[in-house]
């Protein structure tokens, strides 16, 4: 689906900043002012090593924590401070998360029926049980499972089966955006296709924003229109997925690419890849201010710098 | 033929698992040849049983599975320095943990978070092989313990010694777990999804750690992975698994330019290509068959839009491309009909073959 950029972004995060006192003395900065833009019906892509704060945005953003500093626009409304009802109940419905685990964020002793079921039995969103089971029904032929699966539990599924609940779970609500927290990293090479290739399906039918939480590369490169690379808590470049891939500025995004192992023996075998290491490589990210590549890419750095990987 | 110095030589191994659905019957005669120094990878979805059939190389199957047939014939240096080889399956629980385990034969786990003891610091869970296998005093493990640790790129090893598992990061956790791996020098090194757990960056490194090690030591590697990626950047030697099955092996250059084998045709194509524009990736139909049902014929037949009728009856015999490439598939037979891999697959061999052709000059 065609994503139209001129439109009003359905998500604006701007200067976002989550720390997270653990003692007196000591914060842990884990989001360190990002900034960043999704629009109806794209899939903005989050990447980054471990302990780069990507889930930690992820979960700002649906507020599960309450944002340091910084603003959260979602369709019109600020939520990134203290929350009306009305507000909550646009948030928990409009807004929905897909988790990295499946086995871990299913009940294990819920049907799936009833784990499907429960956004709407909360929001009370049928008028009678014949309804209900037919949605539930609808939402689970949609993400490619029988509607017999309805009464079983999740240990009788398989990996790619659970994450298949996990993404109808999520989708039941007729959310606006989905937040999808690594939810393809716990599964199998060949699974994670399948379920990159059901998330593109449902977007072009639903048109709901993704955004897409992941660190690796490959797959986000599939699914993403635009891809934002984040390190340490600072959005280092953001851009489309062609504008990232074809031509990285910043060293950290490079080295990201390049840790990519190619399924080409000859050439791997002679491929060292990248290395980068902030504290060696004498980059300061508080430094850094963002500078315009080309279209929608920017990277973060300082004036030197950008004349240095520009060049 | 010349003989090969052979470390492992795994013959017709079959295993059964007893569970309370049935017997499930999770390895269907495998042979697998390791040469000394070489590193061979073994590939395949989850359920496949590799790990399996590595389990049972170490003599740590789990209590329920049954070894119906087959060798595992390991060949070591002896305490005197004289080359002995031994049947492992045939030998008692109590012989392999003495002999075999983490002494000759180690093994580094998939999570490093659950293989390592969250209870015991990270020097102590290193000296703990040396000490049980070779008596080295406290002084000696300590010093060769921090010698390990630097070498696995860990920076303040006199530190980090004192320190628990918990205060690391996943990659460094996983130095750890091969720094443990190393301790007693080895011959051989069972890596079972190293790096699946890790991000990226990190499997990067970890993965030059081990081929670095490996030549420095010049020890042997097998690597279980469904990382194809992976395997083409470590392995000498691949051999694709499927359903309790070896369904192609040879050179890692054979199967990744000239795959012959249905199921690598699939793997392959499945992989996400970094340079095409491509909007959908290519899946494999169907699942893997329950092996808790006997599988009549080729068990990828179902699965496979160029079967034959003879798939689904008889099981394919290893068919012999060249010295050192085979696959079990009835497409290879003289009497089946010419079939080509599919198109697009060809056109990304060729692309790779390209590729490859400018980092050689």
């Amino acid at each position: 689906m065609a994503v139209d950029y001129n439109s009003k972004p359905l998500l604006k995060v701007e200067g976002l900043k989550q720390y997270f006192p653990i003692s007196r003395t000591f914060t842990v900065k884990a989001v360190e002012g990002v900034s960043f833009e999704i629009y109806p019906g794209e899939t903005y892509g989050l990447v980054g090593e471990s302990g780069s704060g990507k889930s930690t945005i992820g979960r700002s953003v649906i507020r599960l924590y309450d944002p340091t500093d910084g603003k959260i626009i979602f369709d019109g409304t600020d939520i990134s401070k203290k929350l009306s009802r009305g507000d909550t109940k646009k948030l928990r419905t409009q807004m929905q998360m897909i988790f990295q685990d499946p086995m871990s964020s299913l009940n294990p002793r819920k049907k799936v029926e009833d784990i499907i079921g429960e956004g709407l039995d909360i929001h009370k969103n049928y008028k009678n049980q014949a309804e209900r089971s037919e949605k539930i029904k609808a939402i689970l032929k949609k993400v490619g499972l029988a509607p017999e699966h309805a009464s079983r539990y999740p240990h009788q599924f398989s990996g790619g089966q659970r994450q298949r609940v996990g993404i109808a779970r999520a989708l039941i609500m007729n959310p606006k955006l989905i937040i999808a927290d690594e939810c393809i990293s716990a599964l199998d090479v060949s699974i994670q296709a399948q379920v990159v290739n059901l998330m593109k399906d449902i977007q072009e039918e639903t048109g709901s924003a993704y955004l897409f939480i992941a660190h690796d590369l490959s797959m986000v490169k599939y699914i993403s229109d635009r891809i934002g690379v984040l390190h340490l808590g600072h959005l280092l470049e953001t851009g489309t997925t062609d504008e990232i891939f074809q031509n990285p500025i910043h060293p950290y995004t490079k080295s990201l690419l390049s840790a990519i192992p190619e399924p080409n023996p000859m050439v791997e075998k002679n491929r060292v890849a990248e290395s980068y290491d902030y504290k060696t490589s004498g980059i300061n990210y508080n430094l850094g201010v963002e500078h315009h590549v080309s279209g929608s890419h920017y990277v973060k750095c300082t004036d030197e710098e950008f004349e240095k990987w520009t060049k | 033929m010349e003989e090969k110095d052979l470390i492992m030589k795994i013959r017709d191994l079959d295993i059964s698992f007893k569970t309370t659905a049935g017997v499930v019957h999770a390895i269907r005669g495998i042979n697998i040849d390791l040469e000394r120094g070489q590193t061979i990878s073994v590939v395949g979805e989850s359920g496949s049983g590799k790990s399996v059939t590595m389990r049972a190389a170490m003599g740590i199957l789990a209590k329920n599975a049954t070894v119906e047939s087959g060798t595992i014939e390991f060949t070591y240096k002896n305490d005197n320095g004289s080359m002995e080889t031994v049947d492992i399956l045939k030998k008692d629980k109590k012989w392999i943990r003495k002999n075999i385990n983490g002494k000759r034969i180690a093994m580094v786990f998939q999570d490093p978070m659950t293989s390592l003891d969250p209870t015991m610091n990270i020097g102590k869970q290193i000296m703990e092989g040396m000490r049980w296998h070779y008596n080295t005093s406290k002084e000696e493990a300590h010093k060769k313990a921090v010698e390990l640790l630097k070498e696995v790129g860990i920076e303040d090893a006199e530190k980090r010694m004192k320190q628990y598992p918990h205060q690391l990061s996943g990659g460094m956790r996983q130095r750890v777990v091969i720094a443990i791996a190393l301790a007693c020098d080895p011959e051989l090194l069972i890596c079972d999804e190293p790096t699946t757990a890790l991000d990226v960056t990190i499997q990067a490194k970890i993965i030059e750690l081990i081929r670095r090690e490996q030549k420095k030591r010049g020890i042997s590697v097998i690597y279980i992975t469904h990382d194809l990626g992976v395997v083409a950047k470590v392995a000498d030697f691949v051999n694709v698994m499927y359903a309790g099955k070896i369904v192609e092996k040879g050179t890692v250059n054979e199967v990744f330019y000239d795959p012959k084998h249905p199921y690598t045709w699939g793997l392959l194509s499945a992989m996400p290509d970094l340079n095409t524009d491509d909007d959908r990736l290519y899946t494999i139909p169907g699942s893997p068959p329950n092996l808790l049902h006997e599988v009549p014929g080729d068990a990828f037949a179902p699965r496979n839009k160029f079967a034959l009728v003879i798939d689904d009856k008889k099981e394919p015999p290893m068919f012999k491309i060249s010295e050192t490439h085979y696959a079990a598939t009835w497409l290879l037979d003289e009497r089946a009909p010419k079939v080509e891999m599919p198109i697009e697959l060809k056109n990304r061999l060729e692309r790779m073959k390209k590729e490859a052709e400018r980092y050689g000059s």
